[in-house]
């Protein structure tokens, strides 16, 4: 008796302090002057998950409830998941007070995002988290594939593996296959153990072609993000990307679609958040995900504008398409196996030039001033290729700064004066360029 | 028009015209880069490979006796025949050549049945790679052993054309013009007995292969193979930008010939591969702008383009997506 209520109360004031950390930071977003009411339905759905705890508002409305698979990392084909008619949640945590509950039982040393995502396996609570029975989990990093088995002693977990050296043909091989293991998978749980839930060509083409949707319509905010007058903070577009993995694709992307609509409607009014004298700051590194809104918040407080990143909860989570060669399930799988393989730049590759190519043709794209580059701490892949990235962007003259945190806010303030400096030194970089009025940020 | 529907309608286009030319009194010459064949009485034009064998057996005194007019006679036909390459490289297997449409009608069939279909890993291609070189040699020596049958001299003086014997176009094609006599098994002598026999299950293979694997036979085509070699001073060309590639393998994907290199290319514009039909399909399907593009003379022609890849799966609209919904996808089970 005594005991469960000690567990109850401790409960309670985990899932306080994440609701109060995640209402600060919604109401901060909610409180930009002239934002687009398109973005309430992504800071809605945020605040079902975090706030009122009641994920399935957004991710699961339908009456007949579907059963809920937690994917991690932006490895496992979501449309498998989709098409055999259960919903999938990207569980990758960015939560401060999870994170410290993750260290009683994994090392103090490993990044926050994986204590994270322990912490609220171990602390139960957060119903998105407590509602997933199975979660899959792709052997990216060391710390992702350990975090299998220690999440494995609450949950069933299915490990799928990530081969990485991506370009080998044994690589295409295992992949493939697991895939085709992991759908078989999905279908049976999917189906309550029924046998005869295959998943058809069509249901999976027509999970395809919803993605797809989103795709499109993802690729339509970069495109607005890309224009020279910036009508979306930075801030506001990471929340919308992150939203992602806690609706459903085809709200996602109809609210999406308004919002661009909206956001077009800018661009043509010239309604710019914030001057063109803006330093542009593209974030390499370590994904940002919400609630941890640390870094694009200080630069973008600091006068910055944060145009794009290369997070695998961001832009670049949905950014690569699933091609469809032949009107079959072979055909479908393969391109799936392809999707979730090839064009992946997570560090966990080697070799990984192809993160080169990407970031260049990103900063390029989106014109940015300086790249910050976002370690999180523990995140050994992606300090390995900081050395990488910095020398490509010194070639191109971009100022690289990097940051090193993790989702602890006590080191804001420090952070505040790196990237303050950082973004004092770009704009008079800037100035230089063009020596015309000064940058002054609206908020 | 589409790029699909451009390229169906040439070379179906292509395909009456090489076939049934005659009717038309159309007669374009011996020298076509593809493979119009000399055993369809009422085609326009004669597949070079039978040229060659035939120029070959002719200098080595096996027909008729070595005369300096034969010797001009294909030196021309030679030149026109590179000419013809040069002017469109092989596209001439992509958008022209009858038995290469005839495969893709097959493969499409096999598409509306719901057949499985085959793709070929890059060891398995690396391998095939050899066997054109069979057929190339096979044109090109056994002409020879005819011309100084020192061993086995009853065998070859029999195996004329040595090649068209074996090539699955002299059974198939005829057939499809109505010239059912070339299926036949020839009795005449055991040589002909083995070769037409070889021949024709070569065809069936053909056939058989062609509905669960795109362009089947074209792996194993000398022609093909020699077309290859003129890809560097064709004036059509595959290029792709580098910056611009994701490398997402979607080009590898849709290949009919399954080639790899273009996706793994990096550090080389020229992306037109020896195996490379320039069909153009990676170009249609690939989902980065100006990654891929088509270049005629230096001059782009036609480029991959985002916007293309989203319309072709038919998304671009959220309208689309509402009637989506509607059939209540991922609703059933
Ligand atoms: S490779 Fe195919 S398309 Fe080209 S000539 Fe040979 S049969 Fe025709
Ligand atoms: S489809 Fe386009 S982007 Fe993808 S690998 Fe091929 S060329 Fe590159
Ligand atoms: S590389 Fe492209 S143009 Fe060449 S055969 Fe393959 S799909 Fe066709």
């Amino acid at each position: 008796m005594n005991q469960t209520n000690i567990a109850d109360k401790q409960k309670n004031r985990f899932l306080k302090s994440i609701a109060r950390r995640t209402t600060i930071e919604l109401e901060k977003l909610r409180q930009i002057p002239e934002s687009p009411p398109a973005l309430n339905y992504f800071y809605d759905a945020m605040e079902s998950v975090f706030v009122r705890n009641e994920p399935e508002r957004f991710l699961n409305p339908d009456s007949t409830k579907k059963k809920m698979i937690g994917v991690y990392c932006m490895m496992v084909p979501e449309e498998l998941i989709d098409a055999a008619g259960a919903v999938s949640v990207r569980l990758c945590a960015g939560c401060f007070e999870s994170s410290q509950i993750g260290e009683d039982r994994i090392p103090k040393d490993v990044c926050p995002l994986v204590k994270s995502a322990m912490g609220f396996t171990i602390q139960k609570g957060l119903a998105a988290v407590d509602l997933c029975d199975v979660v899959i989990i792709p052997t990216t990093c060391d710390a992702k594939r350990k975090l299998g088995e220690e999440l494995s002693a609450f949950k069933n977990v299915w490990m799928i593996e990530v081969p990485h050296i991506k370009d080998a043909e044994f690589s295409r091989r295992i992949w493939i296959d697991q895939l085709y293991g992991l759908k078989s998978k999905i279908e049976k749980y999917a189906g309550n153990g029924r046998a005869k839930t295959k998943t058809s060509s069509r249901y999976l083409g027509a999970a395809i072609k919803k993605t797809a949707v989103a795709q499109w319509e993802l690729r339509q905010l970069l495109s607005i993000r890309q224009s020279k007058s910036p009508v979306i903070w930075g801030r506001q577009a990471v929340v919308v990307e992150n939203a992602y993995a806690y609706t459903r694709t085809e709200d996602w992307a109809e609210n999406l679609a308004q919002l661009n609509i909206q956001l077009a409607e800018k661009v043509k009014n010239n309604n710019a958040v914030c001057s063109e004298n803006c330093p542009r700051i593209f974030i390499a590194g370590s994904p940002v995900i919400f609630p941890n809104t640390k870094i694009q918040s200080l630069v973008e407080e600091m006068g910055g504008i944060l145009v794009a990143d290369e997070s695998c909860a961001g832009d670049r989570y949905l950014y690569d398409p699933i091609g469809n060669p032949e009107n079959s399930l072979a055909g479908q799988m393969t391109g799936i196996a392809s999707r979730y393989l090839a064009p992946c730049i997570c560090p966990a590759f080697t070799p990984n030039d192809d993160r080169l190519f990407m970031i260049k043709r990103m900063v390029a794209d989106f014109a940015a001033d300086g790249v910050l580059y976002h370690v999180l701490k523990g995140c050994v892949i992606y300090d390995f290729e900081l050395h990488r990235v910095e020398k490509i962007l010194n070639r191109a003259k971009i100022p690289v700064l990097r940051i090193e945190t993790d989702y602890n806010p006590e080191d804001v303030e420090q952070l505040r004066t790196r990237i303050e400096a950082f973004i004092e030194m770009l704009k008079s970089q800037k100035k230089k360029k063009r020596s015309d009025s000064l940058c002054q940020p609206i908020s | 028009m589409n790029l699909s529907r451009l390229r169906w309608t040439v070379s179906s286009v292509a395909f009456a015209v090489l076939l049934f030319g005659a009717y038309l009194g159309l007669y374009f010459g011996d020298f076509l880069p593809t493979f119009s064949c000399r055993y369809a009485d009422t085609r326009s034009g004669t597949c070079f490979m039978m040229t060659i064998q035939r120029t070959i057996q002719m200098l080595l005194g096996t027909i008729g006796g070595f005369a300096r007019k034969d010797m001009m006679i294909f030196l021309k036909q030679l030149l026109y025949f590179s000419l013809l390459v040069m002017l469109i490289g092989r596209a001439w297997c992509g958008w022209i050549c009858p038995l290469g449409f005839f495969q893709d009608v097959l493969y499409w069939i096999g598409r509306k049945l719901r057949i499985g279909y085959v793709r070929f890993s890059k060891t398995i291609r690396n391998r095939l790679v050899w066997i054109k070189w069979g057929f190339m040699f096979v044109a090109l020596l056994i002409p020879l052993w005819v011309a100084f049958p020192v061993f086995f001299p009853h065998v070859a003086l029999n195996l004329r054309m040595p090649f068209c014997q074996l090539c699955p176009g002299k059974y198939i094609l005829p057939l499809l013009v109505g010239n059912p006599d070339r299926i036949a098994v020839n009795y005449e002598s055991t040589t002909h007995l083995v070769m037409s026999l070889l021949g024709l299950s070569f065809s069936v293979l053909v056939v058989l292969g062609a509905v669960i694997k795109n362009r089947f036979w074209c792996r194993f085509c000398p022609l093909g193979l020699i077309l290859s070699w003129f890809r560097k001073i064709s004036f059509f060309k595959l290029m792709k930008d580098d910056e611009k590639c994701t490398r997402c393998e979607i080009c590898y994907n849709i290949c009919p010939m399954d080639i790899h290199e273009v996706f793994e290319s990096r550090g080389r514009k020229d992306v037109t591969f020896p195996e490379c039909h320039l069909c153009l399909k990676c170009i249609q399907n690939c989902p980065e702008t100006d990654a891929l593009k088509a270049v005629y003379l230096g001059m782009p022609i036609y480029r991959s383009s985002s916007k293309r890849f989203f319309k072709n799966s038919g998304t671009s609209t959220a309208g689309d997506f509402r009637a989506l919904k509607k059939i209540g996808i991922g609703h059933e089970h």
